[in-house]
């Protein structure tokens, strides 16, 4: 079974700020997924600068296999001197990963990184190296499909300080809150997201510290084969569905006149369901060998909102969908379940839909846009045209 | 009997929510719930005039025709469906049909 990586992560800004001192840097390179985490000195511009400057440098460095001793220097090298405390500073966690699992995690200064591994948050076993003078631990990774690495900035473990927590959140709480809140089927995006809004509840809303939770997870492919629309051409309809049904993978039906073509091609019988779990969402249906059946473009406006939010890096609503409209259950197996999707969009015009909010231009830009937000995801998209 | 009320996206904005509830609770006022099954449909291809509600199974009784009751191969096609006259085409041209 081919094993993927992704990553993502959740922001919270020290209050007052519109700049996050934390930045997350993250980069593909062949086999090799390398992620930085960088926090700097102070909060605001400055902060925003170093902790800049220095995830980009070590992301490009690291990501082109060039050694630590030599990365650190050029940080050092670089970094502008802060006038006020005279020094140049700014802390780093690096996961750089392949496909297999293995790599190295380099971190300085940062809060120690929690290793996710068969549904335990637990240590990863460091080793002290001296970095042109500075302490820096480096971990081996040896990750199996489901684990999770998770970085952080000091944010996380001063949650509360001087508020409802007098001594801010200790890591062994976080390490038990996160064996109660995580589960093995979570995207790097939506445990991070957990643990950043535990924090901005300990903080109360108000953060007195950027904070900032990075995750890596590595887990298994999958495809996810979404069917949009019937072709111009009534006659490609056959060519078009089978297309759709060749590849492996989910198999996802949106849209009324595309589910009948499915239904009648596969000689099943589509059956709509009456049940409305959102008001706003026409009911999802049924065909046998389809993994999913929804209605098209109203389920996909919600979709495209759904996805606007799942993106957002300080957005904190929960990234893991319950709710059972279609566009949540759409939401959940392209969010948070796939890793591949293939869009299959047919551009014929449904006569009826014409001038309503719901033509077929909009369908196509909402498809265009859905595709560039799952790519922000981490998700190889594939669009075809009939 | 089967009534199918469409569940596609023309419809869905017409109202096909207040459709499907109205006659939910229809069955259960007028106690025949054993004798009318209600399902969803995708796209009855009636979009211009929705919310559309096909009418089936009913044996072959008469139907008075109108801009808003049509007879069908299958059975009725009902147009211009909504909230408020679910229950007076109810009444009207479906009840009977039961007899």
């Amino acid at each position: 079974m081919e094993l993927c990586l992704e990553t993502g992560y959740t922001s919270l800004n020290h209050i007052g700020e519109e700049l996050c001192g934390d930045h997350v840097e993250s980069s593909v390179n062949g086999q090799y997924t390398t992620l930085v985490l960088a926090d700097g000195l102070g909060s605001g511009v400055k902060a925003s600068i170093l902790s800049t400057l220095t995830s980009k440098i070590l992301c490009t460095m690291v990501s082109n296999e060039i050694d630590i001793n030599e990365c650190v220097a050029t940080i050092i090298k670089t970094l502008p001197v802060c006038k006020e405390r005279g020094v140049a500073y700014s802390t780093f966690s690096v996961i750089h990963v392949n496909r297999q699992g293995h790599g190295y995690l380099f971190e300085f200064d940062n809060p120690e990184a929690i290793y996710y591994h068969h549904g335990k948050a637990m240590d990863f076993e460091r080793e002290e190296l001296d970095v042109c003078g500075n302490a820096v631990f480096k971990s081996e990774l040896n990750l199996e499909d489901g684990d999770i690495v998770m970085v952080m900035s000091d944010g996380t473990v001063h949650a509360g300080i001087g508020m409802i927590l007098n001594f801010g959140w200790p890591r062994q709480k976080i390490m038990e809150y996160l064996d109660h809140h995580l589960d093995d089927q979570m995207s790097a995006r939506a445990a991070a997201c957990v643990l950043a809004s535990a924090c901005n509840e300990i903080y109360e809303g108000q953060p007195s510290d950027d904070t900032t939770v990075a995750a890596v997870r590595i887990r298994q492919r999958l495809d996810v084969n979404v069917m949009v629309g019937p072709p111009v051409n009534k006659e490609q309809d056959q060519e078009h569905v089978e297309r759709f049904l060749e590849g492996s993978g989910l198999k996802v039906v949106c849209g009324g006149t595309s589910s009948n073509i499915v239904a009648r091609y596969l000689h099943k019988r589509l059956k709509p369901s009456l049940e409305y779990p959102d008001h706003a969402i026409p009911p999802i249906a049924y065909i046998d060998g389809i993994d999913l059946v929804t209605e098209g473009v109203i389920t996909l406006r919600r979709l495209l909102e759904l996805s606007d939010k799942y993106v957002s890096i300080s957005d904190l609503t929960p990234k893991y969908y319950v709710k059972e409209d279609g566009a949540s259950l759409l939401a959940e197996i392209l969010f948070e379940r796939s890793t591949h999707v293939h869009f299959f969009v047919g551009q014929n015009v449904n006569t009826a839909h014409t001038g309503l909010e719901i033509d077929t231009t909009m369908k196509l830009k909402l498809v265009e846009r859905l595709a560039a937000n799952l790519r922000l995801m981490g998700k190889e998209v594939t669009l075809l045209y009939d | 009997m089967i009534i199918k009320v469409c569940v596609g996206s023309s419809c869905h904005l017409k109202g096909s929510y207040d459709v499907v509830e109205t006659f939910k609770s229809l069955l259960k006022k007028y106690n025949v719930e054993d004798k009318i099954e209600l399902q969803a449909s995708f796209c009855l291809g009636n979009c211009l005039q929705g919310v559309s509600v096909a009418v089936e199974d009913f044996g072959d009784a008469q139907v008075q025709e109108s801009e808003q009751v049509k007879r069908t191969d299958q059975g009725l096609l009902l147009s211009y469906m909504n909230g408020q006259n679910t229950e007076k085409v109810f009444v009207d041209t479906i009840l009977p049909l039961l007899k």
